[in-house]
């Protein structure tokens, strides 16, 4: 960053603060949930209706997070269902995604505008509208109660974004590499593995990163709808195992909730090692 | 064997014909290059004959057997594309190697051959790095090389140096002439450097609007255009057109008036030209301070000094300018007078639909029995 202290970067005292203050705004309003669901999974669950309500939780402690896992037995497994879900369905979309974005970026075919703007068209549409045709569907292909019923409908959803995204990178790749390989004699296929995959392998990653944390966000819908299997449940619907009948362990379900979130986070946190910026330098020019 | 012959090659894209009927015959060794201007169809007559872009009307043929449908490697040809084209995510061993694994070349073999070329390209130091690495030199060599690894029998150059700085073209300018020699393979090199192109074709294929404008060695073209669009490309500054109306033939050639003044230019002449409007051009290398057969006064509007030179640009009542290479102490100056002179035997006479009347003048070949051999 050499160029940190350029004019162009230069403010006034008061410009500064007013953009840390504009950050600060936003910031607080994203985190605060975090925060306090982060605070009430260490207090006690006596005290968390103490009147006055005390923010900071006073004799706070981690037993919530090993206390949880025998309120609700099951909770690995759902962790784990959530974790295979959207593995699964990820892995299914990149293998669809990966050659249809570069049929879209380079291919002229008849209906590619058409087929394109059909796919933002559906992407207008959550699954949550559908629910009903959906359901139909999946109970006349006999996939209701598996996991299927949650992975197939979720890769439906997920590809139209994922194919504009790849499509948009595909497209900066120069045509030029694709025509040199071609002129030395090598076949469609061999140039796509050889030079077209390893260029497009930051954007494949963007899009592995985009698809999982979707099919890890939309399983709630599908899971409450087409599963009703105890053992296929994925984390969302997991976490209301922590409301009893008698009363909601408000404790042990925001732990919980930080722990089902952190092997989706673990998994980003590697992925976006490979979002290596600038691998086209060099190519052309 | 390299032998290329293009027969009647046309291209449309749509309706718009770009190439309008090319036909070229190029020898086995030879260096050609395609010069025009932006848009005059060089480019894609190249790719056209690379395989990249299909032929419309007229056939192709490389060694007596027509290509028309073959894909790139079966015409055995290789290209060097102007923006280099280099696989950013392979060193430059693997990007050279490039077309030897696709052939399924054994290890050694390929390892063997790919040393041999970085040798030639002296970038065997740089074999593992990345293009990214490399300068732009470098990168240009990296994608000669994997176009000669190949050996292939005719060499395409996309204008493989406009990217590079001045100095540096000049230096792979002097490489590829070099390297022409050294391989002994047909080459065809796409330019809009009149510079480039003079300096290593063996024959220059000047293009404008689809059509060869002419075909020469690169003398022939500077001492004898065929038009008028020849004799404004080929040369720098461009050359000078005047009006002037002929009055009479003889044997020495066409007597013409021009800026009132009569001169007879040595030019084979043709039947009804006595009356007729022609245009008269003179290169700004031929133009003198203050004599010659014609004077023309003038008050440059610009004048620019190159130690070497001096240019002096005239641009009053004309849509051209008119311009001088005098030398570079030439006693000129911008808003002050001058007189400029040319002689008649300097001249060119063109009709009115751009041909050119043949000059009278010797294509002298350069006379190597002057060679001492000290």
């Amino acid at each position: 960053m050499s160029n940190k202290n350029a004019m162009i970067n230069r403010y006034a005292w008061y410009e500064t603060i007013a953009i840390y203050a504009g950050i600060a705004v936003f910031m607080i309003f994203v985190l605060a949930p975090f925060v306090e669901g982060f605070l009430v999974s260490l207090k006690p669950l006596s005290r968390l209706f103490s009147s006055p309500y005390k923010f900071w939780p006073e004799n706070g402690s981690f037993d919530a997070y090993f206390t949880m896992w025998d309120s609700v037995p099951g909770f690995g497994r759902y962790v784990f269902n959530s974790i295979f879900i959207s593995t699964v369905a990820t892995v299914i979309v990149l293998l669809l995604v990966v050659p249809a974005a570069y049929a879209f970026a380079r291919f002229r075919f008849t209906g590619r505008g058409p087929l394109l703007g059909a796919f933002l068209a559906v992407n207008m549409f959550s699954g949550a509208v559908l629910i009903i045709p959906l359901f139909r569907l999946m109970r006349s292909m006999g996939i209701l109660n598996t996991y299927a019923a949650m992975i197939v409908p979720g890769v439906a959803f997920l590809i139209p974004t994922a194919i504009w995204l790849l499509r948009t990178y595909m497209l900066r790749i120069p045509k030029e590499l694709e025509e040199a390989a071609y002129a030395d004699g090598a076949s469609r296929i061999y140039t796509f593995r050889r030079v077209i995959l390893p260029l497009a392998m930051p954007g494949i990653t963007v899009v592995a990163i985009t698809t999982f944390i979707g099919a890890y966000a939309q399983q709630f819908i599908y899971a409450l709808t087409f599963n009703s299997k105890t053992e296929y449940m994925p984390l969302p619907i997991g976490l209301f195992a922590y409301f009893g009948r008698q009363e909601v362990i408000w404790n042990e379900l925001m732990a919980a909730s930080f722990v089902g979130i952190a092997p989706a986070m673990i998994v980003i946190f590697f992925l976006q090692r490979y979002l290596v910026n600038g691998l086209t330098a060099g190519a052309v020019k | 064997m390299g032998q290329l012959y293009l027969n009647k090659v046309t291209k449309s894209f749509g309706d718009v014909e770009v190439i309008k009927g090319v036909t070229l015959d190029i020898k086995n060794g030879e260096f050609v290059v395609f010069v025009g201007p932006s848009g005059c169809g060089k480019s894609t007559l190249l790719r056209m004959i690379a395989g990249l872009d299909d032929v419309s009307k007229g056939d192709i043929v490389i060694d007596g057997e027509k290509v028309n449908e073959l894909p790139p490697v079966k015409r055995g040809i290789a290209m060097v594309f102007q923006s280099y084209a280099l696989y950013p995510h392979m060193s430059v061993f693997e990007n050279i190697a490039f077309p030897l694994r696709v052939e399924k070349m054994p290890e050694d073999e390929l390892k063997a051959k790919v040393d041999g070329v970085a040798k030639v390209l002296q970038l065997d130091q740089r074999l593992q790095q990345k293009p990214g690495a490399l300068s732009g030199g470098q990168r240009q060599r990296v994608a000669i090389g994997r176009a000669i690894v190949r050996e292939p029998k005719i060499f395409l150059f996309d204008e493989p140096l406009s990217n590079l700085d001045a100095a540096l073209r000049a230096d792979m300018r002097l490489e590829l002439t070099k390297l022409h020699h050294d391989l002994a393979a047909t080459m065809i090199y796409v330019t809009h450097d009149q510079v480039e192109a003079m300096t290593m074709a063996d024959r220059i294929v000047v293009l404008n609007g689809g059509f060869i404008a002419q075909t020469g060695r690169p003398l022939e073209l500077y001492h004898k255009p065929q038009n008028k669009f020849v004799a404004s490309f080929i040369g720098n500054p461009k050359m000078n057109f005047l009006p002037a109306t002929c009055t009479s033939v003889g044997d020495d050639g066409a007597t013409v008036t021009c800026e009132g003044q009569t001169l007879t230019v040595p030019v084979e002449t043709r039947a009804n030209l006595v009356g007729k409007q022609l245009t008269l051009g003179i290169r700004p290398e031929h133009c003198h301070l203050a004599k010659g057969e014609v004077k023309l006064k003038i008050t440059p509007s610009v004048v620019e000094r190159l130690g070497i030179n001096t240019i002096v640009y005239y641009n009053e009542g004309t849509d051209d300018a008119f311009s001088a290479l005098l030398p570079g102490a030439a006693p000129v100056a911008v808003d002050q007078p001058a007189t400029i002179g040319f002689n008649a035997e300097d001249c060119h006479l063109f009709m009115g639909n751009g041909e050119a009347l043949e000059r009278r003048t010797e294509l002298h070949e350069i006379d190597l029995s002057q060679l001492t051999g000290e």
